[in-house]
């Protein structure tokens, strides 16, 4: 199946399952990080989707097409370095899958992401909290802990959750960066490729 | 695209029921009712890998339809180029042809040359001599044929658009 992949274009051709879930997780990272306050019930809302958003993306990096499997993209810093040196020399290969160096960003977005999330589920000592009438249910909880090494604990857990959120959204910016450079240096419409799922062929070909 | 939402809500649901059943057996211990939630999340976890199972194969098999079609598409372009040569059309009329095959009229075809109708004309009227036919419906009836009844050897037009067709027997045109 590689080979239809990539006679199609010089680029992959990104399937449904990972433009959704790529959206999505932006969508989400966007709305958790940026706009809504941390705590929340949408806040909550909003980060387990991404847990399911992340869930859904690796799963999919092991029963999807070959370009979406994780055995496509290894993480590989020599790659990644031979692939930047190779775009500032102006020797643009396309690639089956992502790019070298585009692929130890997405296992550095997911890793970060995973750390997010996990630590916003351990916060939340109750899960999916449904009933958002019952207000402050979550400061109610955070009642119950009086004891000194939970409450440090938690605090710890806090930190590092919000690390791992301003890491990420770091990280996600760079992302963008990355896309626009290597978009503009080769070309070729990276943005388009992961919106309507069009094989990523050099403007003007 | 709808497929992919709803893959992404059954997982949704799958990582709520986890995350309830989980939650319910720190805090409540583990009873019969838990253990069949437990069931069912499990039950619906296994539907997910298999549905995304599914929809690995439409996109596989979509793929495949697409790969057979430009195959066929590519074939045929590369029909039309070997039959002009061997008509031994000259650049000019070979631009004429395709427009003319492509359905365009003399009027349509002078403005895309940027030349005058006459012109076009006294071209296509060359093509059709070379060709042998009489007019414009059976200038393509000969590439038609040659496509369905895959002619012209060493093409490989046989292979291509059976694979196209997804192996499929295919027709043959009714003796003239």
């Amino acid at each position: 199946m590689a080979a239809i992949g990539a006679s199609a274009g010089s680029g992959p051709v990104w399937d449904p399952i990972v433009r959704v879930t790529h959206w999505a997780t932006a969508l989400a990272i966007t709305v958790n990080g940026l706009i809504i306050e941390g705590g929340s019930t949408l806040h909550l809302w909003v980060g387990y989707s991404a847990l399911a958003l992340l869930v859904l993306r690796l799963l999919w990096g092991v029963i999807g097409p070959e370009e979406a499997r994780f055995s496509s993209f290894p993480p590989s810093v020599a790659g990644a370095v031979a692939h930047v040196r190779d775009l500032a020399a102006g020797r643009h290969g396309s690639h089956p899958s992502h790019n070298p160096a585009g692929s130890l960003m997405v296992y550095a977005l997911w890793a970060m992401l995973g750390l997010t999330v996990a630590t916003g589920v351990v916060l939340q000592t109750e899960p999916f909290p449904v009933e958002i009438e019952r207000h402050g249910e979550v400061a109610e909880y955070d009642d119950r802990h009086e004891d000194d090494d939970e409450d440090e604990l938690t605090e710890f857990v806090e930190e590092t959750h919000e690390l791992a959120a301003n890491l990420l959204l770091t990280l996600a910016a760079l992302h963008v960066a990355g896309v626009a450079v290597e978009s503009r240096l080769t070309r070729r419409n990276l943005v388009r490729a992961m919106i309507d799922g069009a094989p990523t062929g050099r403007s003007g070909e | 695209m709808v497929l992919a939402a709803l893959l992404f809500l059954q997982t949704f649901c799958t990582v709520f029921f986890i995350g309830d059943v989980v939650g319910d057996v720190i805090v409540e211990g583990v009873d019969l009712h838990i253990a069949f939630e437990a069931a069912v999340a499990g039950a619906l976890a296994v539907g997910v890998v298999f549905a995304g199972l599914e929809m690995r194969r439409t996109i596989d098999r979509s793929r495949r339809a697409e790969a057979a079609v430009s195959v066929a598409s590519g074939a045929f372009a590369d029909l039309i180029s070997v039959q002009f040569r061997s008509w031994k059309l000259t650049p000019a009329e070979s631009d004429v042809a395709l427009f003319a095959l492509k359905g365009f009229d003399v009027a349509e075809i002078a403005e895309l040359r940027g030349s005058a109708p006459g012109t076009v004309r006294a071209q296509l009227a060359r093509v059709y001599a070379k060709a042998d036919v009489s007019n414009r419906t059976q200038l393509l009836a000969v590439f038609t044929d040659e496509l369905l009844s895959g002619a012209l050897p060493g093409l490989g037009m046989r292979s291509a658009v059976s694979s196209a067709t997804g192996g499929q027997p295919e027709s043959q045109p009714p003796p003239p």
